[in-house]
């Protein structure tokens, strides 16, 4: 195969540009030489099986289930009554695999778009799944669906071990993921309120016919949350019925607009000179740009109260006190200025649409979920008076004809790197040690160089003096010095500069 | 969100806590949550989310309070905030005359907002300072009565008045939200469905037939 593709770079049979099937079409061999029909039919025969393959496991698992329930009470009966689900999840491929079909084309469509190169997941899971990409084989897309395959035995094992509820809940999980296959025509807030009413229902139903203690109703909510929503994402996270996808562009560019508000503005309670702070500040942005990459609501959520504790963290270690909401809601706004996360209000929608409504109103969860959508509402409405600027300034910086530093120093120190890591500027210092050590031990040297330069003409200065002098005066007459009278007898007449004696 | 789970044995309410920047609020609820005031011991980072379990007259009470950014450049965002809660504790500075004029502004607002669905506490705090006292407490009190609000006078400082003002508060909750359940007939099961103001009972039984069907099928 390989081979002859590359003989077709030189000689190009007509048939062999023919689809393989025989169909009369030209093939792709990004199709594997079929022709799009023939291939479609092919992707979608593959999907199918993979498809069928994940209710089959589903249906497995509920059997086993079954089996094992009615062998305890009926006995013999179990083995017919474990039939019917499997034509039942034939019956149910239909519309379901359409669904799934779907999904995917508008994922392909939607590859194109900006914001797809915002979100690293979203980016890989679009691969994944589009069939364009996917070309090399078909069986690759068996990983599209790993997740949700993965969620939907960890669903089927949860609900195992609760028996007869467990088996009502997967049974009205599944007739409702079917009703919403079925309801593509529906707007965003009527899926919401689907998705809503089908939570209220099922725990409605729980506490009600199973007595279900609010503790566990709650965490079968949490499972039941899970599995729906990893189910539906694709086609409810920022469907194309809604401006969403507007919003997050227009969000995105108003922060990237406001790259100049600094801590100081904001009056937030928060030194990222100390060490601590600053690494809870880069904790913080980290999981509020991560809350994109969950598909399911309250993972989501549980980003956003993760970045929360770490501005508590960051502004705990500044402030040595607990911080309330008029240092944590500046602070926040901050870190989401800073971290700008991909798709925010595509995800504050989609929160608070399918996120099961008690976590969401009460809670803490639900506090900080608050605080975000508050943080979004200020930087989008965000003015210079709400930055205690004068109209002036928020519009010369907002053109970007000014920055909004206040004097040469300050201008100096920010765009100095040191001034923002102070394991920087430590190294700065240390090696501003090092290199004033360096500039005196080079001094030193030079000085002992010019020491040695100096020292035999210093010596020869001192061996001309000598000699000099001794021109002057010979020491032949040194001895005599004590016997004056007699040496000054004997000596011829003194020259008047000598050492004198007399 | 209103309240009660499982049939009225339990409440939890929601609770916000309005005022301006210095007026005290973050003292007040550290000292009702943790009993403390500038205490170098307190534990937990952060008094802006607090919670308190109570039992009152044998019912189980889970009280949440959300505090809220006082800064004048927050105020707009107050209805993100008080959306749902079922109480608002509003508190001024007695020696300063502004933030009482503030908690005007915040009723206003709220009465405009959700109505009369909202139990109002204004709340004077710092009353250890009344030699410095600016706003007259029969002044308070008149304006509290006359917009359908209890007025309280408290001091965190020297833990006057904070118990009995969210004990007040719970009691006066519970009473709204017992109304409330009488008011609408069914109470019983069906918890907290009044938040969408869609009745899903009916939509809920048609979801078991349309698995039998499929199972039969």
């Amino acid at each position: 195969m390989s081979q002859k593709t590359e003989r077709r770079g030189i000689h190009v049979d007509q048939s062999e540009l023919l689809c393989k099937k025989g169909c009369g079409y030209y093939g792709n061999t990004a199709w594997q030489g079929l022709c799009s029909k023939c291939w479609r039919e092919e992707y979608q025969r593959v999907r199918q099986k993979q498809i069928q393959d994940d209710w089959a496991l589903a249906e497995k698992l509920q059997r086993e289930e079954e089996a094992a329930a009615f062998a305890s009470s009926h006995g013999a009966p179990a083995q017919a009554q474990s039939t019917p689900p499997s034509s039942q999840s034939q019956s149910s491929l239909g519309p379901f695999s359409k669904f799934e079909e779907k999904k995917t084309n508008e994922k392909t469509r939607k590859v194109t778009t900006v914001k797809k190169f915002f979100s690293p997941s979203s980016r890989t899971s679009s691969k994944k799944d589009s069939p364009e990409v996917k070309t090399s084989s078909p069986s690759t897309s068996r990983h599209a669906s790993f997740d949700s395959d993965q969620v939907s035995k960890d669903f089927a094992d949860f609900l195992k071990s609760m028996q007869r509820p467990g088996r009502e809940i997967h049974k009205q999980c599944r007739s409702f993921l079917l009703s919403m296959s079925s309801k593509k025509d529906l707007n965003a807030e009527e899926v919401s309120e689907c998705v809503q009413d089908f939570y209220q229902g099922l725990a409605d139903r729980l506490t009600s016919h199973f007595k279900g203690s609010s503790e566990s109703v709650e965490q079968v909510m949490d499972q039941v949350e899970k599995y729906i929503m990893t189910r539906l994402y694709k086609s409810v996270f920022c469907p194309e019925t809604t401006d969403d996808e507007k919003k997050d562009l227009a969000m995105q560019n108003r922060i990237r607009a406001l790259h100049w508000v600094n801590i100081q503005m904001l009056c937030v309670p928060m030194d990222e000179e100390i060490p601590e702070a600053s690494e809870s500040v880069v904790k913080a942005i980290t999981d509020i740009i991560e809350m994109d990459s969950k598909k399911v609501p309250r993972d989501k959520l549980a980003c956003v109260t993760r970045c929360s504790k770490h501005i508590f963290a960051a502004i705990g270690s500044t402030k040595r006190e607990p911080a309330s909401a008029d240092d944590f809601l500046p602070a926040l706004i901050y870190i989401v200025l800073k971290a700008n996360p991909p798709r925010l209000q595509s995800n504050i929608q989609y929160i608070t649409r399918f996120c099961n409504p008690s976590r969401l109103m009460t809670g803490e969860d639900g506090y900080y979920f608050t605080n975000l959508c508050c943080a979004a509402a200020f930087i989008e409405k965000l003015d210079a008076q709400s930055l205690n600027l004068t109209p002036e300034e928020f519009q010369s910086y907002m053109s970007g004809q000014a920055s909004p530093q206040f004097d040469r120093s300050r201008l100096a120190a920010d765009s100095d790197p040191a001034a923002t890591s102070p394991a920087l500027a430590q190294l700065r210092r240390n090696l501003d040690l090092l290199s004033d050590l360096d500039a005196r031990q080079e001094a030193l040297m030079e000085a002992a160089r010019k020491l040695h330069a100096e020292l035999p003409a210093w010596s020869e200065s001192v061996r001309r003096e000598v000699r000099d002098a001794l021109e002057k005066q010979p020491l032949t007459l040194s001895r005599p010095a004590v016997t004056d009278n007699a040496d000054a007898n004997e000596l011829p007449p003194q020259r008047s500069g000598g050492p004198s004696f007399g | 969100m209103a309240a009660a789970g499982g049939g009225g044995k339990s409440f939890s309410f929601k609770v916000v806590l309005l005022g301006e920047g210095c007026v005290g609020k973050t003292s007040m609820v550290l000292r009702y949550c943790e009993n403390k005031f500038n205490d170098k011991h307190i534990t937990t980072l952060q008094a802006s989310f607090l919670t308190k379990k109570l039992n009152i007259t044998g019912k189980r009470v889970n009280l949440a309070i959300w505090d809220t950014a006082g800064q004048e450049r927050f105020h707009a965002l107050g209805p993100i905030y008080y959306r749902d809660s079922n109480g608002a504790v509003l508190v001024y500075d007695i020696t300063d005359e502004d933030s009482f004029q503030k908690v005007k502004n915040w009723v206003k607002e709220l009465r405009k907002m959700l109505g009369n669905d909202i139990c109002l506490c204004i709340v004077g705090n710092k009353i250890d300072l009344d030699k410095d006292r600016n706003v007259s407490t029969e002044e308070a009190e008149s304006y509290a009565a006359s917009v359908g609000a209890k007025h309280y006078r408290t001091s965190a400082k020297l833990n006057s008045g904070i118990e009995e003002l969210f004990l007040d508060l719970c009691k006066r909750m519970m009473e709204a939200a017992q109304v409330e359940e009488r008011s609408k007939g069914n109470g019983g099961g069906q918890s907290a469905s009044g938040r969408r103001g869609v009745q899903i009972v009916d939509d809920e039984p048609q979801a078991p037939p349309t698995g039998g069907c499929c199972s039969s099928g």
